[in-house]
């Protein structure tokens, strides 16, 4: 591959597999969290005659609490639904990661967090939404005065991390979405430096798109095997 | 016998600027910091330096560190030849 020649896109194959190996690496170095697991989505375009398997990301369940003292712990309630998105029963273990001490006003929010290919962009896109405990969705502002503060930190100074709200591309409801332009561009950058597998794509991207919503990739994720 | 190894708490970090894309080149590219600092110092060290509110910074691993990752477990991870070398970018071009 001619590097200075790489745009910093991919096609929907390269991230499909990408998908794969990023979610093997997670499951391996970030056991903390549930893993990520690929939803198949058919999709039969107009006038075509083929049915084109496609499909995405999927990260559920993720419990952020947010307490009034700006401490944040993650904590992880149940399992990533498999295939059945209507599955309801999940295991409730919740496993404290990180704590802030005994606030009595701590606020559990839910993050269910989708990584999509844009065919118009050629690049992946992070979808997600964030309800409480009751079932009620949050909207944008509130979803982002409720991220942890390193994150509303990233989203503050950086130019190229912003989040819109806009139609889910499969499930047909509103879900807040970080705006894909700029990413092949520094995509570029990152690949520039250094020889890498197109597999590896997705780690890259996370490791700047993942902080944005309190995500991190530990780093032994980002060493080569 | 071998001297004591010095607390890691003390030990320092070399860390090599690189100006990528249109990134303006620093008069001084190599400074030493503490590697229990976080990486958020660099970030905020490069943002003054630059004058710019955003700097895209990241490793010659493909990947931005997280800004609260320590430096010493950065540069035992990826350091090469006694240094870690952070690359930086301001014009992302926006569109």
């Amino acid at each position: 591959m001619d590097e200075s020649a790489w745009d910093g896109t991919l096609s929907a194959s390269e991230l499909s597999a990408s998908a794969q190996a990023f979610a093997e690496k997670w499951k391996l170095n970030n056991p903390a969290y549930p893993p990520w697991t690929w939803v198949k989505s058919l999709k039969v375009p107009i006038f075509a005659t083929i049915k084109v398997e496609e499909g995405y990301l999927s990260l559920e369940n993720v419990c952020i609490v947010k307490s009034n003292d700006d401490e944040v712990a993650s904590c992880v309630e149940g399992e990533a639904s498999l295939c059945d998105k209507e599955d309801e029963e999940s295991t409730d273990s919740a496993t404290l990661v990180q704590t802030s001490s005994g606030n009595d006003n701590a606020q559990p929010y839910y993050f269910d967090f989708h990584i999509i290919y844009s065919a118009s962009f050629r690049v992946p896109v992070l979808y997600f939404r964030a309800y409480c405990s009751d079932g009620r969705s949050l909207g944008l502002n509130e979803i982002e005065s409720v991220l942890p503060a390193n994150s509303a930190k990233v989203l503050l100074e950086s130019k190229w991390t912003f989040i819109t709200q806009e139609e889910h591309p499969y499930l047909n409801r509103p879900w807040c979405k970080l705006h894909p332009c700029g990413s092949s561009d520094w995509m570029k950058l990152l690949f520039q430096a250094v020889e890498q597998a197109m597999e590896l794509y997705l780690v890259s991207w996370f490791s700047v798109v993942g902080p944005v919503i309190g995500l991190s990739i530990p780093i032994q994720m980002l060493k080569e095997p | 016998m071998a001297a004591p190894e010095p607390p890691s708490s003390s030990q320092k970090v070399i860390i090599q600027l690189k100006a990528t894309a249109d990134a303006p080149i620093l008069k001084q590219t190599k400074f030493k910091m503490l590697g229990t600092d976080k990486f958020a110092k660099v970030i905020d060290f490069l943002r003054r330096q630059l004058h710019r509110e955003t700097v895209f910074v990241y490793i010659n691993s493909a990947f931005s560190p997280n800004p609260d990752e320590l430096v010493i477990d950065l540069f035992n991870n990826f350091g090469v030849d006694g240094k870690l070398l952070v690359n930086y970018a301001c014009s992302v071009a926006w569109g």
